[in-house]
């Protein structure tokens, strides 16, 4: 009985956390453009959607951005995961609280103050000032996903590449990044996906002219919603889902 | 004179970290050639020291000499030493060829030049056939051969091993400490070694040196250190010690535990407070009516080669080892020949 009650606690746990998700899956194959009726199976929002040149065009934002905001905060986390790790007690306790808080921040409270400082500094918002505001806040999780990597490193191998008669650049490249190396992929795709589903920073570091399919999404949802962001949906959810899966799957074995 | 002898000199090296003194000016020097330990007790800098001459550290004052040349800022990379780690240090994501190979390969050798070096190498530390085999497959001994290896095959001047035995057990760190003594003598390396296991310092090292606080207490060879301690510290850590509280009489004679004993020592003046250390297998137990002392038997051990009793005489409870048993509770007489009583200035603590 009590097993019965426990999986049955989870199933409806499961039921509150995927149905949402599945109705709008479903949504999306639907023929006709009420939310309310099945008017039969059809794949039309998918083929709208792809002729839709404004979502085609904040799909092509929402991507590159992801990637460059990836990439470039994947350098600097790594970086200064580095650096961190070399730090003496309390300066290293300093920065990692101050990589900490970013993350427990809201996000509209980054949101604004980004939005405010592109305003003070008289930068105009545009793409450039959203990747910016992407690698703001994917950094500290770069930060985050190295570092217990490093922490596990015996810390005298880098002396000892170093003893070797490597450089300490060679010893850098050579010893210390392949040993996080699991890290720093994790901290890549975890910055990825963050950036993928950002909406609240992205929407006030941005201008209505570049719109990342959030952003798009949130502004034509005002004017009622548009059948092929069903479709658009059901295909981010898949596309985070597999990522996520993999993110899981690379955690689960490098413990 | 350093020119023919002397490969490193350490000179008035002193460490400080924010403000405290690991390091307390010292003085010291290495031959070619020679098995030299650091010997003393966890915090007294040896590991400093060793970390100073592999370019690790850098002493806040003093000189650091390798054939005569100042080198205390050269970086690490630069100098003609290679460092065994505490826990190998080994890198996990090279197999064990190319952990072997890390030096070689930075000296932009052949490919063909590394491996036939690198099989040499697993030759030598009896690890024939391992190369492709991942470090965290092996066994700690295995692994402390391939940080052995890893450094030895860039031919260093000096090899410096830092407790490179502490993690293994006790066969296999036995096994180990002849195969490390083997090799530097047939390669001709000079070792310098740290160590806080007195027995180990004694087998391997042609020259030890004890350190306590950051000083050194004294330099020797093995014999010496153990037959002519320098104070009771010393005598104390290499091997075990009755020490106790005496009177130096007169030259040659010196008084302890409420007894007269003559002894071989001379020169500390008359009535002079000293410091007398006896090993516990320097203690002969005789009839009760014979003995310079007389104690009773308060516990018994059995040791394996010996059994390890404790006596008490008066104020002290002196230690006696001694192949043959004689019952707890039981009176005896204790001798000392003169030539076993070791007599020191008091160490101020």
């Amino acid at each position: 009985m009590i097993k019965f009650l426990k999986r049955f606690y989870l199933g409806i746990v499961l039921v509150f956390l995927y149905v949402p998700i599945l109705v709008l899956i479903v949504q999306s194959f639907n023929a006709g453009k009420s939310r309310a009726k099945w008017e039969g199976f059809s794949l039309r929002w998918y083929v709208e959607l792809f002729q839709d040149e404004r979502i085609l065009n904040a799909l092509y934002v929402t991507l590159s951005i992801a990637v460059l905001a990836m990439i470039v905060s994947t350098i600097l986390g790594t970086l200064a995961a580095i650096g961190i790790h070399a730090m003496r007690k309390r300066p290293q306790a300093l920065m990692m609280t101050l990589t900490n808080l970013p993350n427990t921040m809201p996000d509209i409270v980054t949101g604004i103050s980004l939005m405010l400082l592109f305003i003070f500094t008289k930068v105009d918002r545009g793409y450039l000032t959203m990747l910016l505001a992407h690698i703001t806040f994917d950094t500290p999780y770069v930060i985050l996903s190295v570092l217990p990597k490093l922490k596990q490193m015996n810390k005298h191998c880098y002396e000892a590449a170093l003893d070797l008669g490597a450089t300490p650049m060679y010893a850098l490249f050579h010893v210390t990044i392949p040993q996080c190396k699991q890290g720093i992929i994790t901290g890549a795709m975890l910055a990825f996906t963050l950036s993928l589903d950002d909406f609240t920073i992205s929407y006030f570091t941005t201008s209505p002219l570049v719109q990342n399919l959030s952003t798009l999404i949130y502004s034509s949802a005002r004017k009622g919603i548009d059948p092929s962001l069903n479709a658009l949906s059901a295909l981010m959810f898949i596309a985070l889902l597999i990522l996520l899966l993999i993110v899981n799957r690379r955690t689960a074995s490098a413990d | 004179m350093w020119e023919n002898e002397h490969l490193i000199d350490l000179k008035n090296i002193c460490k400080e970290y924010d403000g405290v003194k690991v390091l307390k000016d010292i003085n010291l020097y290495i031959r070619k050639k020679e098995f030299v330990t650091l010997l003393g007790p966890s915090g007294c800098g040896k590991t400093t020291t060793l970390r100073i001459i592999g370019g690790f550290e850098t002493p806040t004052s003093g000189e650091l000499l390798f054939e005569g040349k100042e080198i205390s800022h050269v970086p690490p990379y630069k100098r003609r030493v290679n460092t065994v780690f505490q826990k190998y240090a080994l890198f996990p994501h090279l197999n064990v060829h190319d952990n072997i190979a890390f030096g070689l390969k930075l000296k932009k050798m052949s490919k063909k030049e590394i491996d036939h070096k690198v099989d040499a190498m697993l030759d030598l530390v009896n690890l024939q056939g391992y190369g492709k085999r991942h470090v965290d497959a092996l066994s700690g001994g295995q692994q402390q051969r391939v940080a052995i290896a890893r450094s030895l095959v860039n031919e260093p001047e000096v090899l410096l091993l830092d407790e490179p035995l502490g993690a293994l057990d006790l066969k296999l760190r036995k096994e180990m400490q002849l195969e490390l003594k083997d090799m530097q003598q047939r390669l001709g390396i000079t070792f310098l070694y740290v160590t806080h296991d007195q027995e180990e310092a004694l087998t391997m090292s042609d020259t030890i040196v004890v350190m306590r606080d950051g000083n050194i207490l004294q330099i020797g060879d093995p014999k010496r250190i153990y037959d002519e301690p320098a104070n009771a510290f010393v005598a104390d850590f290499i091997g075990e010690s009755n020490i106790l509280k005496g009177t130096m009489v007169r030259d040659e004679l010196v008084e302890f535990a409420g007894g007269r004993f003559p002894c071989v020592d001379f020169g500390f003046g008359e009535n002079a407070p000293v410091d007398v250390v006896i090993r516990p297998e320097d203690i002969m137990l005789v009839g009760e009516d014979v003995g310079q002392l007389v104690g009773t038997i308060r516990s018994v051990l059995f040791k394996g080669v010996h059994y390890e009793m404790m006596i008490d005489c008066g104020e002290y409870t002196l230690k006696v080892h001694s192949t043959t048993m004689q019952p707890q509770g039981s009176r005896v007489g204790l001798n000392i020949v003169p030539f076993n009583i070791h007599i020191m200035k008091p160490m101020e603590v």
